[in-house]
């Protein structure tokens, strides 16, 4: 009885995801008229013309460039202020954390569109060549992912038992660069590579800032392709979310491998 | 030489009061155990001996030279913590060599250092493996290599012991004994275990609220606590109703003997006497010594049997026989609880009160 019921639930939970993936890979790259997208038709006309079509397109690989080196960007800067920060409050002021922890949850409470005209109001006025650049999403990508980053990497040092690491180092005669880069960095790695994981998979599915600001991203091109060629749009949504599944799974796969434990690291 | 001078230390954090007036000096190669419950300020008081806490007042002294203002890093004591904390990134190996390398001693001397290290310990096969490829008691010994390797000052041991099963514990604290002993270094451990403390310590200092309130040799603490907090901590004890015979005698149990402190005449207060003080003997009519009562429980630990028996005027009693001599005993049977001969000293838990008038003399 209690197996029948958790196969039900995992059949439904699959439908719920595979059946809209399934028609999408149906109108993407089957040349069917739609009318005709019937269960009789399910194995005639597949062809993937529609995905040769975009890889012939300059501006969607340029889009696409522009979204990776975003990812990039984004993950560096918040790597580089979120680890010494999260170090500092686990190790010198633990009390901090629940503070932190709410401030840190803080960008996913204010709507983008009121970041985005709050910092262009800002910022028109003091510097408006900041927003010309398509890198100006940089630091509004990199506060968006705050929230997953400062969690994966402070779910990784508590796992660690980094406050005790530090004293026990310490007590041996360490000093804080050794104790950084022999202790504490090196026992991050999963967390780190889960928060940049969390974090690239974000940026490349961005949407809301980059068209409030006018930028062409992979995602603010993808839509745009879509009202000129609807099956090459599809298609191109489709590659691009079964290339993130697939790099998240490889990344946990290599942190198991490495006897690093995953359920610590957000992912 | 290495001599530790602890001196009125206090520490509070916020409005918890966690360490008063907290003397302690531990002669050089001495190992000290600080034994009390949870939240007493035994750990405290190790963490700032460490450097890891700064205290309100008071100083801390190793060898003669002040701490105040020594950094952890340059005090050259090594730590145990209960966690075991070793670094996960490094095999046993580099992990006993991490501090050799922070001191910077030359690399032919590190290899012959975690070589002996390893081998004292007995952790010649561990030497390629990682933290998470060993058991609780490896990772713990390999902490306490990691820790001696480079020649401390002082070994500070926080319940090292307690994440560990008990046949573990048990033999791992000889090790401890042992190696401490052979290398002469200076040590404090921290633990809520009595029995460990009794075991390894040359002398243990029993912690209450932030208090330490009394320090001595085991022995000593079990046989003389010097107030009912020591003597109700350290093993088991019973608190039976007394009052002054002479000066510095009370009368207890049909019997007089001297006190942990003099009485004032007059005066009545309750006595401590511990289960193994006591004797029991068949209750045959009026006339015999003791006090009467009835055999509760009866439980069998070993060696010795432990026998509850309810007074007829008083509380309820605990006393330790050896088994041998249990086979006429049963539950429900009238018995009478005496002192034994041996008893000649008993600890008294009631601070002096002032004498009511029309009290028995």
């Amino acid at each position: 009885m209690k197996g029948a019921f958790r196969w039900t639930f995992l059949l439904v939970l699959a439908a719920f995801f595979v059946i809209p993936m399934l028609a999408m890979a149906r109108f993407a790259f089957q040349s069917v008229p739609v009318v005709l997208l019937t269960p009789e038709t399910l194995l005639t006309g597949w062809s993937i013309q529609p995905i040769l079509t975009i890889f012939s397109t300059p501006q969607a690989l340029s889009a696409a460039r522009v979204s990776v080196l975003l990812a990039l960007f984004t993950i560096s800067l918040n790597l580089v202020l979120l680890i010494p920060l999260a170090i500092v409050t686990e190790v010198k002021a633990p009390r901090m954390r629940p503070l932190l922890t709410a401030l840190t949850l803080l960008p996913w409470v204010v709507p983008p569109i009121a970041l985005v005209v709050g910092v262009a109001a800002t910022f028109r006025t003091g510097a408006p060549w900041f927003l010309a650049s398509v890198y100006s999403l940089v630091p509004f990508y990199a506060l968006w992912a705050m929230p997953f980053t400062y969690r994966a990497l402070d779910a990784g040092l508590q796992a660690t038992g980094a406050k005790t690491l530090y004293e026990a180092a310490r007590s041996m005669g360490a000093s804080l660069p050794v104790i950084i880069f022999r202790v504490l960095l090196p026992n991050m790695t999963a967390s780190i590579i889960a928060a940049a994981a969390l974090t690239s998979a974000m940026v490349l599915g961005e949407f809301a800032f980059a068209s409030l600001l006018l930028k062409e991203t992979l995602p603010t091109f993808m839509v745009n392709f879509q009202r000129s060629d609807a099956r090459a749009g599809l298609a191109l949504a489709l590659f691009v979310l079964v290339v993130t599944a697939i790099s998240i799974g490889l990344v946990v796969r290599v942190l198991r491998k490495r006897g690093l434990n995953v359920q610590t690291t957000g992912i | 030489m290495v001599a530790v001078d602890m001196e009125r230390v206090g520490k509070a954090f916020g409005p918890s009061v966690a360490l008063t007036d907290f003397t302690v000096h531990i002669a050089s190669g001495e190992l000290v155990c600080l034994l009390g419950p949870s939240g007493c300020g035994k750990t405290t008081a190790l963490r700032i001996l460490a450097g890891f806490e700064t205290a309100d007042s008071g100083t801390v002294h190793v060898a003669g030279e002040s701490m105040s203002g020594v950094a952890v890093e340059n005090r050259n004591f090594g730590m145990v913590f209960q966690d075991y904390s070793l670094f996960p990134n490094m095999t046993t190996r580099q992990n006993i060599d991490f501090g050799l390398r922070a001191h910077r001693v030359a690399p032919k001397e590190r290899t012959d250092t975690i070589d002996r290290m390893l081998h004292i310990t007995a952790l010649e096969d561990q030497a390629e493996k990682y933290p998470h490829q060993m058991s609780g008691g490896q990772k713990q010994r390999v902490a306490l290599a990691r820790a001696i390797a480079t020649r401390p000052r002082v070994l500070l041991l926080d319940e090292p012991l307690s994440a560990l099963d008990a046949k573990v514990r048990e033999s791992l604290r000889e090790e401890i004994r042992h190696l401490q002993r052979e290398i002469g270094v200076t040590t404090v451990f921290v633990t809520h275990d009595q029995q460990e403390a009794l075991a390894i310590a040359d002398r243990v200092g029993v912690m209450s609220k932030g208090r330490l309130e009394q320090i001595a040799a085991p022995k000593e603490l079990y046989e003389q606590p010097t107030n009912a907090f020591v003597a109700t901590f350290i093993g088991s004890i019973n608190r039976v109703p007394g009052y002054a015979a002479a000066p510095s005698e009370w009368q207890v149990l049909d019997r007089q003997v001297r006190g942990t402190r003099g009485s004032v005449p007059g005066e009545s207060a309750e006595l401590g006497v511990r289960p193994e003080d006591l004797v029991l003997s068949i209750d045959d009519g009026p006339g015999q010594q003791g006090a009467e009562g009835t055999i509760g429980d009866i439980s069998f630990l070993g060696a010795i049997t432990r026998v509850t028996v309810q007074l007829s005027q008083g509380p309820r009693m605990i006393v330790d026989v050896m088994s041998a001599g249990t086979t006429h005993l049963s539950r429900h049977q009238r018995v009478r609880v005496c002192l034994s001969p041996e008893a000649d000293h008993l600890v008294v838990m009631s601070d002096p009160q002032p004498v009511a008038s029309g009290q028995v003399t």
